[in-house]
């Protein structure tokens, strides 16, 4: 009876489990076995050793391809999950005031969500195009300078990479891409607003009988109370962001450019592999990456004890 | 209507769409009798008719073949190709434009033209195709690839602009150099909406060569020493490049820049709203340019005079030079059709007999052809006295100095690396030599790399 149950369960996951083993474990592993070897898809690999993982640490020591890449990615992550984070707490915390239209403001919010990425990705190319978009034409309205946004080398956090003759234009392609992220911001107010619904509204009574306004509220009720979704969506924003890629290829006329400032490890392991013809290097640094977001992802876990209140 | 009814609604649909589409598909087969040539190709817009035309001429000429045009316009042809070969079904033949002989050369996966034509043949077809065509196709002394149109840069000017500032034809860089200084003088301002000049980062190649530079030295037998993009010479065109970038800011050159990518359409960035006085492009915009005139002339407008020139050059510098890039035919190594993928090949390049067809379709795209042979025709040479500005295209086509990427294993990632150089040193205002030497290395790295693994 049981082997009988056993093999109902097998076959009945069987379309899964070949697609796992197919899809996803074979590659995983066989790019772990490549990653060690010279190997451009045509012939058979060549095992090398350590070759590729010298080269990266190479390129990483020279400041390289790699270490370009590695920062861009950084800098996107950083910015992007921290803006989503705030963002998306704020606009939550908006829409859960009780006001007329509520309904119509939460969707109207979580709307830019369910527009297909590249649909998106030409929209915003539109949008922050530095001479004829919406976004430099606001600005100069309100009498600020007309940023470069995707021709620009620039990044906004990063005083070292502004150009000598900025004159105001600060805002770069990374900072065009870290905009784009935060159109996707609906799915996160789902759940922010989701886990405020579930702070019990006991607290809040007992906080205002002590005579604590609004803010005392937010910052030692509401805070505290959605640290534990914080903490998950600064977990799936940083693993995403690092994933990145249709909307880079896009707006870098899939090269990376200008001048490498788009040119995430994401990126740059696609030209490598597809257009290098260069597979094992490839594989290499999928493997880096993936040990890096692991790293930090353990990080994450364990400084959370400090600030995640279960 | 229950499930059952639903499903099996569902199913009969299903295969009525397979019945129609199988159907679909077969009557798209060959004529009977004809071996089928499947041909993928980049080319969209409006040279799609012509292509097809010449693909119906061909395909009315002969009684053995039947090529089977397959257009799959957009930047990933070569990630298609190369997916296709990976998996063991690639096309018969493909028409490229990307710097991929070398790479794919080397890696077995085409057929060296050697293995489809006899030996006078590939004598007479190395007589037949200008210097840059047979570099274009060649790697290691063996041609991998058929050229069947060359892209060739040069100086379009508005003559009329410049006269407007008392200026004339640039002959040499301080020539350019004027012109730039006096149409947009540097300074302070922000927003400018004209340019006498800027150079691309993209054509370092061309002002490399320009500047008697070589980007490789293809008879070392050191990997290190094939890679010379940090030549002086190659390191003096950038420093040079770069001075536009100091004399405008970074800044000032992107946004100038960003307004180009807004130009409605094809607009030629040089006939919008006169927004350059010179501006370095292919033979392609001649046909641009006519259009334009003829919208201008239908509306009641004066319409600028434009010249072309060749790239000027400084003192040491080459004449007549630049970076050639050009449209050729690959033939993969486990291709089923070769030897009518090689008759398609001859016809449309218009190598042995096919030079008035090839001329023909030439004219008919303004394309400029890969041999003097197919110059001489009437048909083209019609061509050049509707479009004068094609003359000087096609002077240049036949210059030794007209150079393409160097056909090396890497020339993908050596392609990119100068590109990104050049990027660095005008968006970033790094420093030229260091930049250049940094690529270089990567790029040796990689090549030694690659060398090793045969």
């Amino acid at each position: 009876m049981q082997r009988n149950e056993l093999k109902t369960g097998l076959t009945l996951i069987s379309p899964w489990l070949i697609g796992f083993l197919a899809l996803t474990l074979f590659p995983f592993l066989a790019s772990l076995y490549w990653s060690f070897c010279e190997y451009d898809m045509l012939g058979s690999p060549r095992w090398v050793g350590l070759r590729n993982y010298r080269r990266l640490a190479a390129e990483l020591a020279d400041g390289g391809t790699f270490a370009r890449a590695l920062a861009n990615t950084a800098y996107y992550a950083v910015v992007s999950v921290s803006l989503s984070v705030v963002m998306g707490i704020t606009l939550a915390v908006s829409l859960s005031q009780k006001v007329r239209g509520r309904a119509i403001y939460r969707s109207l919010c979580f709307l830019p969500s369910v527009v297909p990425l590249v649909a998106a990705s030409v929209l915003w190319m539109w949008l922050l195009d530095p001479q004829q978009g919406l976004v430099n034409g606001v600005l100069q309205t309100v009498h600020l300078p007309a940023q470069n946004w995707f021709q620009s080398t620039s990044s906004a956090l990063w005083p070292s990479s502004w150009p000598a003759d900025h004159m105001g234009r600060v805002f770069g392609s990374k900072d065009g891409l870290v905009l784009m992220s935060l159109w996707g911001i609906g799915n996160l107010l789902i759940i922010y607003l989701a886990a405020l619904g579930d702070i019990p509204k006991g607290l809040y009574e007992a906080a205002e009988l002590d005579g604590a306004g609004r803010v005392r509220q937010f910052l030692h009720i509401t805070l505290p109370m959605l640290t534990p979704v914080i903490f998950f969506n600064v977990v799936m924003g940083l693993i995403q962001s690092v994933q990145a890629f249709t909307q880079i290829y896009l707006v870098s006329d899939g090269r990376g450019d200008p001048a490498g400032s788009t040119l995430t490890l994401s990126m740059h392991l696609f030209l490598t592999a597809f257009k290098d013809l260069d597979m094992g290097y490839a594989s290499a640094m999928a493997w880096v990456m993936f040990v890096l977001v692991m790293l930090v992802t353990i990080w994450l876990f364990r400084t959370s004890r400090h600030w995640v209140h279960h | 209507m229950n499930v059952r009814n639903l499903f099996s609604a569902a199913l009969v649909i299903a295969l009525l769409v397979a019945i129609v589409l199988a159907v679909g598909v077969r009557s798209e087969g060959p004529p009977i009798g004809r071996e089928e040539v499947v041909f993928w190709h980049f080319w969209g817009g409006r040279d799609r008719p012509i292509v097809e035309r010449i693909v119906d001429r061909f395909n009315q000429s002969q009684d053995r073949y039947w090529v089977r045009a397959i257009a799959m316009p957009g930047s990933n042809l070569d990630l298609k190709f190369f997916l296709s070969v990976a998996g063991g079904d690639p096309p018969d033949l493909l028409n490229q434009d990307d710097p991929i002989v070398a790479d794919w050369g080397h890696r077995g996966v085409l057929t060296p033209l050697d293995e489809l034509a006899t030996s006078d043949e590939l004598k007479r077809l190395d007589d037949w195709l200008y210097p840059a065509a047979r570099q274009l196709g060649t790697y290691e002394g063996r041609l991998y690839a058929l050229c069947n149109g060359l892209d060739i840069r040069a100086l379009y000017c508005n003559e009329t602009l410049l006269a407007e500032h008392g200026l004339e034809l640039p002959k040499t860089i301080d020539d350019l150099d004027l012109i730039a200084e006096t149409v947009a003088p540097s300074g302070e301002t922000t927003g400018r909406r004209r340019m006498g000049y800027l150079p691309d980062p993209r054509r370092l190649w061309a002002w490399g060569i320009v500047f008697g530079g070589s980007f490789a030295n293809l008879q070392a037998t050191d990997p290190a020493a094939m890679v010379t993009a940090d030549s002086p010479e190659i390191v003096e065109a950038l420093t040079w490049m770069a001075g536009y970038s100091r004399r405008y800011g970074p800044s000032e050159l992107a946004a100038f820049r960003s307004g180009e990518q807004a130009l409605t359409g094809a607009s030629f960035p040089l006939l919008s709203d006169r927004r350059y006085a010179v501006v370095m492009d292919g033979q392609w915009r001649v046909r641009d340019l006519e259009t334009a005139e003829s919208a201008a002339t239908a509306n009641g407008q004066v319409f600028d005079r434009f010249a072309v020139v060749p790239l000027p050059s400084p003192l040491g510098g080459r004449s007549e030079a630049g970076w050639v890039n050009g449209n050729f035919f690959v033939v993969p190594k486990l291709a089923h059709n070769k030897q009518g993928a090689w008759e398609f090949m001859k016809f449309w390049s218009g190598f042995e007999g096919h030079e008035a067809e090839a001329a023909q379709a030439c004219a008919a795209g303004g394309w400029i052809p890969a041999s003097q042979q197919v110059v001489d025709q009437r048909a083209y040479q019609q061509a050049i006295e509707r479009w004068p500005l094609l003359r000087t295209f096609v002077r240049l086509a036949a210059s030794e100095n007209q150079v393409p990427i160097p056909a090396l294993p890497v020339a993908s990632m050596y392609n990119q690396e100068v590109v990104r150089a050049a990027q660095e040193v005008l968006y970033r205002g790094a420093d030229p030599a260091e930049t250049l030497q940094a690529a270089s290395a990567r790029v040796r790295v990689r090549l030694e790399e690659v060398l090793d693994a045969r």
